[in-house]
């Protein structure tokens, strides 16, 4: 058996550890590679420009810890994007882990940023609530029926925000960061069924089946993984200077950081396919021999 | 008979009949809509005793495991330690007790003891799992993505031209293939895919509605 054909049988520790540097090395020194901004993205960014002062955002946290990496530097870029350019939001969150952690953190994290903004007329924090597409129903009718008290206890009656929207019917846009089968829910049942122009932010993993949705106009815009998370991140750094001191904390965990480990373990992946094919070869032309 | 089949069969049907219907009707129709919206809000309760029959279910299953030292039964325990940590707290801190604010942040701006476990050991626990996942997918693609056959050569090329134009380094020559890749044979892939689920989803629903489909009752046809 020549050398070749053996890499068939090549310990899984070894592609283990280069998956690991290829992780590690890119965190610590970071490489900085450039992100163009595709077509899905940006549609979601524009229509977010077209919304003026007393215009309202709804933006649905329906993701958890384990793709908190991909997804939490969208929700940041877009609550960035919105506090900016002064269009208010309101988040919740449909998934369990979604409105404990993710949402509150994130809020807290880019509210502090913005110390103009005044909670219950700029944005409004209603935490989670149980029931998946009978809570979406409920609230796309009535934020009420739904979240009878924000994620404080303040019932929605004293919040001046919620007396600007019944529902999220009422609102001008929603945006659902997903994991699973949350983003299909808001096209099937805000979009389809109210018209609400919806866009959705989701796993590289789920992006494939959001397409269909996308190209039947059913969603405006696409968050696609990592890389989309990147764009949105780029386009609100290059329009909105106050964002760039954020995005230049050495040690904020942003998409476009992590667009250098993507890449790298990328063509790691890709090596080990043509090595893996050039041993497979090397390995069946030796057994004929 | 009447309790066991006729009663459930009935509740079903209106429950299933009432939405539909109510689609149809302008909003502000009295009856029609204010049935469907409560509706709702009690699919919402009960869908909240779907998450207690789940704690019901851990629980039994983790005990039995335990009681009869199956493999991994100290982990179990750590299940069910966890579990009840989160579950008393969370309670205690819904229901205002022993002085806790809520399930978030104290007024001091530590968290409380159920956003304390959330944040140090769900959250990372939950991240740890998920990104072995790419060291996993590695070896897999490492040993799964081989020339074998036509099909398998177009499934590599396609998951090859993919992860390049997924990337900086590869995305002016790739993205654009990438993304018709993405727009064209899969979304009308996905669109089969999707429409299929829906139709049978539908069929299923209106078996369901009708009564024609029992199972969920632990009937058969016949019954």
């Amino acid at each position: 058996m020549s050398n070749l054909a053996k890499l068939t049988s090549i310990d899984r520790r070894w592609i283990f550890l280069l998956i690991g540097l290829g992780t590690l090395i890119p965190v610590l020194l970071p490489i900085g590679f450039p992100v163009r901004v595709t077509a899905p993205v940006k549609q979601i960014y524009d229509k977010i420009e077209t919304l003026g002062p007393n215009d309202v955002v709804v933006l649905s946290y329906d993701y958890g810890p384990t793709t908190g990496a991909e997804n939490d530097p969208m929700t940041d870029a877009i609550l960035r994007h919105c506090f900016s350019h002064d269009v208010k939001v309101i988040a919740l969150a449909l998934y369990p882990l979604g409105g404990l952690t993710s949402l509150t953190a994130s809020i807290d994290r880019i509210t502090a940023e913005f110390p103009d903004l005044e909670y219950g007329v700029d944005y409004v924090n209603l935490g989670y609530k149980d029931g998946g597409q009978a809570t979406m129903k409920l609230l796309a009718e009535d934020f009420s029926g739904a979240f009878p008290n924000d994620t404080h206890g303040t019932p929605l009656s004293n919040l001046p925000l919620m007396q600007q929207v019944k529902g999220a019917r009422n609102a001008q846009f929603a945006i659902s960061v997903a994991t699973g089968i949350f983003g299909e829910w808001w096209a099937n049942l805000i979009n389809a069924q109210y018209g609400l122009p919806i866009a959705v932010g989701c796993t590289a993993v789920s992006a494939p089946k959001y397409y269909a949705y996308l190209e039947a106009g059913q969603m405006l815009g696409l968050i696609g993984g990592l890389k989309g998370a990147s764009e949105y991140e780029q386009l609100v750094k290059d329009n909105y200077p106050n964002t760039r001191e954020a995005y230049a904390n050495p040690m904020l965990q942003t998409a476009s950081k992590g667009m250098d480990v993507q890449t790298i373990d990328h063509l790691i992946i890709i090596a080990f396919i043509v090595i893996g094919n050039l041993a497979y070869f090397a390995d069946r032309r030796a057994k004929r021999a | 008979m009447f309790l066991k089949v006729r009663l459930p069969i009935l509740l079903t049907f209106f429950a299933g009949l009432i939405p539909i219907v109510a689609f149809f009707f302008k909003d502000g129709t009295p009856y029609v809509k204010t049935l469907s919206s409560s509706l709702e809000q009690d699919m919402v309760i009960v869908s909240g005793f779907a998450l207690l029959l789940g704690v019901v279910n851990v629980v039994q299953g983790n005990v039995r495991k335990i009681e009869r030292r199956e493999k991994g039964w100290f982990y179990a325990i750590v299940l069910l330690a966890g579990m009840a940590f989160m579950g008393l707290f969370g309670a205690a801190g819904a229901m205002r007790l022993f002085g806790l604010p809520g399930i978030g942040m104290m007024a001091d701006g530590r968290p409380t003891p159920f956003q304390w476990g959330s944040l140090y050991l769900f959250t990372p626990l939950q991240a740890t799992m998920f990104a072995l996942l790419a060291f996993y997918i590695a070896s897999a693609a490492f040993r799964a993505f081989r020339i074998r056959n036509v099909e398998a050569t177009i499934l590599l090329v396609a998951a090859v031209f993919v992860m390049l134009g997924r990337i900086p380094i590869g995305e002016p020559l790739f993205g654009p293939i990438t993304e018709w890749m993405m727009q064209v044979p899969n979304g009308a892939a996905q669109r089969g895919i999707i429409i299929g689920a829906a139709l049978g989803a539908a069929s299923l629903s209106l078996r369901v509605i009708l009564g024609i489909e029992r199972s969920y009752l632990g009937l058969d046809k016949s019954e």
